[in-house]
């Protein structure tokens, strides 16, 4: 059965749940999703950029459902954007991060809001991540002004730390609650794939082509990196 | 609970043939041009590598190690994507050799590490079927001189 919050869906079902970090380099995304899934930090000299993209499975509990959740962890440098590109069909849910002790991160901002305005549905669920928190000595940007940009920006928002696992969680959480609040985001899902629908075939490659008929890649890709 | 297996997110997923052909399509306008830029070369590669048919592989790993002699910048990169292309066509050994160049350097290195795993698991899969072969030879070599000297007999 299609999981939205209308119909139950049984306690043994797996929820599929596709989600997507993005944001410039060294704002800590996959520092984020290594606490998060982990439970472990890795200082910043032993920590390397992400080549491409990586990913992750994490089964989680929310609101009673059983979520498997399929992360990709995109790699933040412009020389990968066409790369990281190819991956933002299907998500369901967007993760945005900068860098609290960074301003260049969060004036980056927009730009990011507008991939996201190219490559997914309005639908999908967006928080805003302040990470680095722990770097309160150094703060740049202001609890208010990422709030308030957030806001306008009609995404969740959270400060956190994957240093200290302040907020972690917690981010992870409340994304796949409003993932699993949205009807929009499961329509037309069949079984318990996760959302395919998000990306209308405009998950193609940057350069003005617009690619379509995607969707069914999409499935079997899906149903490939849920395999493990 | 944490993420179980060793995955290497661009080893399973490959490109529609459209999203390749835009790369492919770009790649070809600048060598016609005769100034094809790096960017451009390595996003092709890197769809190519993805691509489950061979002689996109071997065409894919071409063009990184070109990149990778060209543009000392962009090694690690190369040094990965390398390994991937090699352990996708089922050359063991040399995926082994690009990623312990890329440990080398970043020991740290999540992704490598976890696409080193995935490495030892097709050496050892290959391993098996190698074991599994021989067996059956053996076996059927067995029964082939069991039937001969039962002939022999006769």
């Amino acid at each position: 059965m299609a999981p939205t919050s209308h119909t139950k869906p049984a306690s043994t079902a797996l929820i599929n749940c596709k989600l997507l970090l993005i944001g410039n380099s060294s704002v800590g995304k996959s520092s984020l999703l290594l606490r998060f899934s982990d439970e472990q930090w890795l200082p910043e000299d032993e920590s390397s950029a992400t080549i491409g993209v990586d990913f992750r499975v994490h089964k989680m509990e929310v609101k009673g459902k059983k979520v498997k959740l399929s992360i990709w962890d995109t790699a933040g440098q412009e020389r990968f954007r066409t790369i990281t590109s190819s991956y933002y069909r299907g998500a369901q849910g967007i993760i945005l991060v900068y860098d609290v002790s960074n301003r260049e991160s969060f004036d980056a901002l927009p730009r990011w809001y507008s991939e996201l305005e190219t490559y997914v549905s309005n639908s999908v669920v967006k928080i805003l991540v302040g990470n680095k928190v722990d770097k309160e000595f150094s703060r740049q940007v202001s609890t208010a002004e990422g709030e308030a940009f957030a806001k306008r920006m009609s995404s969740l928002f959270i400060e956190a730390s994957a240093k200290t696992a302040i907020g972690v969680n917690e981010a992870f959480q409340e994304v796949v609650e409003k993932i699993l609040d949205t009807p929009e985001l499961w329509e037309g899902v069949k079984g318990t794939r996760g959302g395919q629908n998000t990306g209308n075939g405009r998950g193609g490659v940057p350069g003005g082509v617009q690619v379509v008929g995607l969707s069914d890649q999409q499935g079997q890709a899906q149903e490939g990196s849920c395999a493990c | 609970m944490p993420t179980e297996l060793p995955y290497a997110a661009d080893a399973e997923v490959s490109l529609s043939y459209d999203e390749l052909d835009v790369l492919r399509l770009q790649h070809e306008k600048e060598l016609a041009q005769a100034h094809v830029t790096i960017q451009t070369k390595f996003n092709y590669a890197w769809g190519l590598v993805k691509s489950p048919m061979r002689e996109h592989q071997v065409e894919g790993v071409r063009l990184l190690q070109e990149i990778y002699r060209a543009e000392p910048t962009r090694r690690r990169e190369c040094l990965y994507y390398l390994a991937l292309g090699h352990y996708k066509m089922g050359n063991f050994e040399e995926a082994k050799r690009f990623n312990a160049l890329l440990l080398e350097k970043e020991p740290t290195n999540l992704q490598a590490q976890s696409l080193g795993q995935l490495i030892d698991k097709g050496v050892a899969r290959e391993g098996y079927i190698g074991m599994a072969l021989v067996g059956g030879a053996a076996a059927l070599g067995t029964i082939l001189l069991a039937t001969l000297v039962r002939r022999a007999r006769r």
